[in-house]
């Protein structure tokens, strides 16, 4: 998973400005879990989706084998919603008597698990459109442009360089262990692994005041002022995204004007 | 103007745990020309360097720069940064950014330049340092050599008037080490900047170096032109030092097989010419 964001460098909308990008992904996903309708959350799917792989160039397969990863929580929290208990049995399509109660699936419980899974399934692919398109670096950039606090914002960025530092570290040491037998039997990986964390640790704090130095030896003084490079920027970049929105509510009225009268 | 760019008088350093890193260091950095320190492990380079750009502040004694004793007020020391640049061993502790382009922007942003110049400056330092293709490259995806280049833009792009690297060298290939020592020589004679660096790899000293110091526990014990340094041997392996190995090969030379030069010769150039002359007298 630490890969992700190099399929986000190879995306070919990466030189779209990420604030462009992170318009349109939020604004489709709160308007996808607005709706509340298995026909927008499935267009939001194909949209973002289709999006990702026309437009930024992100095979297919890796997408379904991203989507494939939240599915086994998502299937678990579904059924618990598709499960009913109730005094009647008549509601339900399959159910099991349990002390004096019935335990099943009804058709309502199954509807509302069906639309909640694709709901899901949609507002996730908004966010893979965001992250297999945005290198994180950008997405710190649109922060600090929609006023999101300078320090946050700097804190982010680090975390995020010395997340690869820290790992490379600890696999490092964990592999100098290894090649010692340090992981032969339970008892010696549980120590090895204590001192994996202490060391790791010290490092770290080693590490932190080895970059303050550096910095302060550029001319740190308390913000990390740095430049991007230039985005492509248009205006109309923001007119697309409010575009397919508008269409999508649109239709989503409509549906639940049509929906609305039938039931009533 | 003054010939010496940085000078060092009598300069003491201990830090809080009580080591004494540095006891009564005297040295002059010539401008325009590329010194090096040697020293084995622990002999206070680092140290030393340190104290050049105001990172460490002496115990006692004095840091001169360009012929004024330094200002260790907040102002004082931005200008001392400016002018003395620091590149650090190990680029990833210097490289806090996930961007190329954005952590060498960050030197001269601090310079508070205009924008304009602050882009001028970053594309011309990952240019010199031979990595303008990868400014788009996240930093965790560059290998050590580039990040080590990397770290140098970085300080190349706030234009400093010394270079100070501490083991610019360390831990690259050969073809790395001839690349860094390439680019900071041309870097050198387009932008007259003096240089100095620390280095445990002493084949390169005859060749980019003009002057060197020999460092040992704290104290400069041998200084002169790598000609001079490299004429005493002996001295040099008492701090755990030792000779070029072609400088070391035409000592043998000399020793044990009764070759007559008439010049010590550090590198393949100077031995061959060396060599030559000697075979001249010979008849076959």
């Amino acid at each position: 998973m630490i890969h992700i964001d190099r399929y986000a460098y190879r995306s070919k909308l990466k030189k779209t400005d990420p604030m462009q990008k992170l318009f349109f992904a939020v604004l489709t996903l709160g308007m996808c879990l607005w709706a509340d309708s298995n026909v927008i959350s499935a267009a939001v799917l194909v949209l973002m989706g289709g999006i990702t792989v026309f437009r930024g160039g992100t095979s297919l397969y890796f997408l379904m084998k991203l989507l494939a990863i939240p599915m086994s929580f998502l299937l678990v929290g579904v059924l618990t919603v598709a499960v009913k208990i109730s005094e009647d049995p008549g509601i339900m399509l399959v159910s099991l008597p349990m002390a004096g109660v019935w335990v099943g699936i009804s058709q309502q419980g199954l509807r509302d698990a069906g639309r909640l899974f694709l709901k899901a399934l949609g507002s996730v692919t908004c966010l893979y459109y965001l992250s297999l398109s945005t290198p994180l670096v950008d997405m710190l950039s649109a922060f600090k442009r929609i006023g999101v606090p300078k320090l946050m914002v700097e804190m982010m960025g680090l975390v995020y360089r010395f997340i690869f530092v820290l790992f490379e570290t600890a696999e490092t040491i964990f592999n100098s262990q290894n090649s010692r037998l340090g992981y032969a039997s339970l008892n010696s990986g549980y120590r090895s692994l204590g001192g994996l964390a202490s060391t790791l640790f010290i490092r770290a704090y080693r590490r932190s005041d080895e970059l303050y130095t550096a910095l302060e030896a550029r001319g740190y003084d308390g913000e990390l002022n740095v430049l991007e490079e230039p985005y492509q920027r248009h205006w109309a970049g923001y007119f697309a995204p409010l575009a397919v929105n508008i269409i999508l509510i649109v239709i989503t009225l409509f549906l639940r004007q049509y929906e609305g009268g039938r039931l009533g | 103007m003054n010939e010496t760019i940085l000078e060092v008088k009598d300069l003491h350093y201990i830090y809080a745990d009580g080591t004494h890193a540095l006891k009564g260091i005297n040295l002059k950095i010539p401008r325009g020309k590329t010194t090096a320190v040697l020293g084995g492990n622990g002999a206070g380079k680092s140290t030393l360097f340190m104290n050049f750009n105001g990172i460490l502040k002496p115990t006692s004694g004095q840091v001169i720069f360009d012929g004024k004793a330094v200002d260790y007020s907040h102002k004082g020391l931005k200008e001392l940064r400016r002018a003395v640049g620091l590149v650090f061993q190990d680029p990833d502790s210097q490289l806090f950014s996930a961007s190329v382009y954005q952590d060498v922007s960050f030197g001269p942003m601090n310079l508070r330049l205009p924008e304009q110049e602050v882009r001028r400056r970053v594309e011309l330092g990952l240019e010199r340092t031979g990595i303008l293709d990868l400014k788009d490259k996240p930093t965790h995806c560059l290998s050590f050599g580039q990040k080590k280049r990397a770290a140098i833009a970085g300080v190349l792009a706030m234009e400093p008037e010394v270079l100070v690297l501490d083991e610019p060298t360390g831990g690259l290939d050969p073809m790395g080490v001839s690349g860094v020592m390439k680019l900071l020589k041309e870097t050198q004679e387009q932008l007259g900047i003096s240089v100095v660096m620390s280095t445990h790899d002493i084949d390169i000293v005859p060749l980019y170096c003009d002057y060197v110091y020999v460092m040992d526990r704290g104290n400069v014990c041998i200084e002169g032109t790598p000609k001079q340094v490299f004429s005493q041997p002996d001295a040099l392996r008492r701090v755990h030092l030792r000779l070029p190995r072609v400088a070391h090969l035409m000592e043998i030379l000399q020793r044990e097989d009764a070759f007559d030069f008439c010049d010590t010769a550090a590198t393949i150039s100077q031995a061959r010419k060396a060599l030559k002359s000697v075979s001249r007298g010979w008849s076959f």
